[in-house]
Parts: C-alpha cells; sequence; structure tokens
C-alpha cells in the first residue's frame, strides 16, 4: 500500500496549477496510482470550481476593475468566432509505452508517454535518462537502480522529489512501494538501497551533497542524479 | 417525513434580504450535454454568459492583464466547444470539469510566458479524459478477459483454435488458415460458430 503521499499543501497547488511543470508531473503521477489522492484532487478542484464559478461570489464581491460590459462587446463576435467551427476535438487514447532499461522492462507512466526522454547513462548500477521538460533549475529524470544498488549516503541543498514506478528501496526511514512520494530537503540525509532493482521518476533541484568521503569520486554519480 | 419536511421549508431566512442566487447546476450540466449530443448554439450561449465574465475575472487575477484574460476565456470556452463530449454528468458538476478545462488553458498560458515553450504539457499532466475511469475500464476487461478464457475453455478445440489465434494472438483469418492447414472458409464458419456458442454462455449483456 502506498504510504508516502504529497502534502495537502502540493495537492492543492497542483490542483490550481500554482506548481511548476516537473512538480507538476511528479504529482500527478502519483496521483495516477493513488486512489486516496485521486478523491482529495477531486474535492479540491470542485471547491476551487465553486470558489471561482459561483454566482453568489459574484454578487458578494462586486467588481471594481472590470465591467463586464467590455466583455459584451466582443462576446458575440468570440461566441461566433468559436462556434464557427462545428469539428470536436477526437479524445486522445494514451497508448502504454514500454520501456527496456538493462534488460527489465518497465512501462512509463500515462504523464511521462506524451513527453520525451534521453537515453539512459550509466555510471555502475544508476542509469538516468533525463526527461525533456524545460522547468529553470529543477530537472527531471527516469532513475534506474539495479539490483543490489545504492546511492551512496547525501543530503540535499535543494529539495529531491522520488516517486517510485516499479520495484522496491529502502532507507533509513523503511521501505517503500509503487506510488509512494518521497519529499526530501537539506534537513534530510538518506542511503537508499534495492534489493531487486527500481524505477523512479526524480525531480531534483540542485546537486546532491555527499556525505562520506571519496567525494570527488562520487562527483559523477552527483552529477548524473541531478 | 412529513414533519421533517416542513421543518426544512420553514427554516428561517438568515437576515440576508436579498436572496443569493444559487450556482444553477442543473442548467449548466445539462447546456454542455446538449452541445456535447447535438452542438446546441442556443446551450453553448448559455454556458458562454455564464462562464465568459468569471473566467475573465479569473484571468485578471491569474495574469494581471486584460489581453491575457481574453485569451483564456476565449481558450477555455473554445475547448468547452470541442471538448464538451467528454464531459460526463456522472463524473460530476460542470462547473468542475469547466474549472479543469481552464486551469488547464491557464497552466499552459503561464508556461508559455514564461519559458517560451509552445508545447502543451496540461493534457499530459491533467488529461481530461477521466484517468480512472480509464484504469477501472482497463481493469474489467482484464477481469473480462479472464471470464472469457474460462469459456473459451468450454469450446471445442477446433473453434478454441481459432478464436485464440484471431483474438489473443492478433492473426488474420488467412494466416491462420495457413498455419492449420485448412480452407480460409473453414477459419470463417468455425469462427461464426464458436462466437455464436460464446455468446449463448455469455448472456445478452456481453452483445
Amino acid at each position: 500500500m502506498i504510504k508516502h503521499h504529497p502534502s495537502e499543501t502540493l495537492l492543492t497547488q497542483y490542483c490550481s496549477a500554482s506548481l511548476s511543470a516537473s512538480l507538476s508531473l511528479a504529482v500527478s503521477i502519483h496521483v495516477d496510482m493513488c486512489p486516496v489522492c485521486q478523491a482529495k484532487v477531486a474535492k479540491i478542484e470542485a471547491s476551487n470550481a465553486e470558489q471561482v464559478f459561483s454566482d453568489s461570489i459574484e454578487q458578494s464581491q462586486p467588481l471594481e476593475m472590470i465591467s463586464d460590459d467590455i466583455l459584451d462587446e466582443q462576446d458575440s463576435s468570440l461566441f461566433d468566432f468559436i462556434t464557427a467551427d462545428n469539428s470536436i476535438d477526437e479524445v486522445y487514447e494514451v497508448e502504454p509505452v514500454a520501456i527496456k532499461v538493462n534488460n527489465h522492462d518497465y512501462q512509463l507512466p500515462r504523464a511521462l508517454t506524451r513527453i520525451s526522454h534521453g537515453k539512459f547513462t550509466q555510471v555502475g548500477k544508476l542509469a538516468r535518462s533525463r526527461v525533456a521538460l524545460e522547468d529553470g533549475p529543477l530537472r527531471s529524470s527516469l532513475l534506474h537502480i539495479d539490483a543490489g544498488g545504492e546511492i551512496p549516503e547525501h543530503t540535499h541543498t535543494g529539495f529531491e522529489i522520488t516517486l517510485l514506478l516499479d520495484g522496491e528501496f529502502s532507507d533509513e526511514e523503511g521501505s517503500y512501494v509503487p506510488g509512494d512520494f518521497i519529499f526530501q530537503d537539506g534537513s534530510h540525509q538518506h542511503t537508499p538501497l534495492t534489493k531487486d532493482g527500481c524505477l523512479c521518476f526524480t525531480v531534483v533541484s540542485s546537486a546532491l551533497h555527499f556525505n562520506k568521503g571519496f567525494s570527488k569520486l562520487l562527483n559523477p554519480i552527483g552529477n548524473l542524479i541531478y | 417525513m412529513v414533519s421533517q419536511q416542513q421543518s426544512t421549508r420553514c427554516e428561517p431566512n438568515t437576515g440576508k434580504y436579498t436572496a443569493m442566487p444559487e450556482t444553477p447546476s442543473k442548467e449548466l450540466m445539462q447546456a454542455l450535454v446538449d452541445v456535447a449530443q447535438s452542438r446546441d448554439k442556443k446551450a453553448f450561449s448559455y454556458l458562454f454568459e455564464y462562464f465568459a465574465p468569471k473566467i475573465k475575472r479569473f484571468g485578471i487575477k491569474q495574469f494581471g492583464v486584460e489581453a491575457q484574460a481574453m485569451e483564456l476565456v476565449q481558450e477555455t470556452l473554445t475547448s468547452v466547444w470541442r471538448k464538451a463530449h467528454l464531459y460526463h454528468s456522472d463524473k460530476g458538476a460542470a462547473t468542475t470539469w469547466v474549472y479543469t478545462v481552464m486551469r488547464n488553458a491557464s497552466f499552459d498560458m503561464l508556461r508559455k510566458m514564461k519559458s517560451n515553450k509552445e508545447e502543451n504539457i496540461s493534457e499530459d499532466i491533467w488529461p481530461l479524459l477521466n484517468e480512472t475511469q480509464d484504469t477501472n475500464h482497463e481493469y474489467t476487461d482484464h477481469l473480462e478477459d479472464k471470464q472469457i478464457k474460462r469459456y473459451l475453455d468450454k469450446l471445442p478445440l477446433a473453434q478454441r483454435e481459432v478464436v485464440r489465434g484471431v483474438y489473443f494472438q492478433d492473426m488474420s483469418q488467412e494466416q491462420l488458415a495457413h498455419q492449420l492447414n485448412i480452407p480460409v472458409g473453414t477459419v470463417k464458419s468455425r469462427l461464426r460458430l464458436a462466437l455464436q456458442k460464446l455468446r449463448n454462455e455469455m448472456g445478452d449483456q456481453h452483445d
């Protein structure tokens, strides 16, 4: 069972589109996998809709800066413009996309099927593929860890979201199942390791900081993961 | 029952002398369904008048600029007109659906403004097709497949081979004829017999 969910704040921001693209994607993938958060999202969206679209709000908040007249002048031409084209947008159905990483077969989450991702780069048991999503300092990746692999103990100067897509891994806090949404910032440190291998979606805001010696040796991994 | 009804009716109006109109949920829902089913312009003009000023207000809050707010109105209402068939009244209020359409449009607009990216990814993040329903659908299909396989086992071997080949291994009837070394006509007649039997077994609901 999924134990780790996005916080209420993240969910609320997700519903009102105030998260950046990569965070929205991470939450979206989790929500697809998690009936509990699906129900929450439906509730938040309904209440947002209520706030924006109910008639009573309109009455209780008289508008200072805009009058609806401006709309009236434009709206008949807009109405004609929209309805002039009678065609409908076809439903797009997302075909499941399978990927192969080091001879393991995985299915991409729905949200990632139409967003491209690069070739997997391998360092030891770690393989990373960058998700082609421009989002300021935030980088999203598919991260694969082969059976028996681990990420050396590290902390984050920024934050890191790890969403387990398939397989399992565990760290000092316990073990994780597909769908688990793990948010970590500078105050956390962990050493994830996997017995059977796993595929994760990660969003990282800055390079990782390794706590134990050989940091120069670990740098390639730090760069790989960011 | 009767007394309960009365007490609801007699509830005092809590001091507001102008009655707040409720959101006309039923009417909005009906209008959206009419747009979807019969491209009903009158129904759409009702939606248009209801939502346009509210979307504009939301857009001004979001973008701070009227031109962009109007773009949001256009984007959202165009989608409502062209995608109304994706709305299912059993999944929630019309206002919620229009909200999600507007939210998606607004996300793509903001992203375009920030990163100059033309790609729209809002529908990857928030699919307008309800994903839970899709998953359920697959799930039932999967269960149904299992059940079909059970029924299949009751068919005579010759018919079973044909159904397996065509429906589970995606072979053409010609390929199958070749593989089983029988005429295509025989494949067709076995298939017809098999489907007839399956239908009898499984009952009407699978028609």
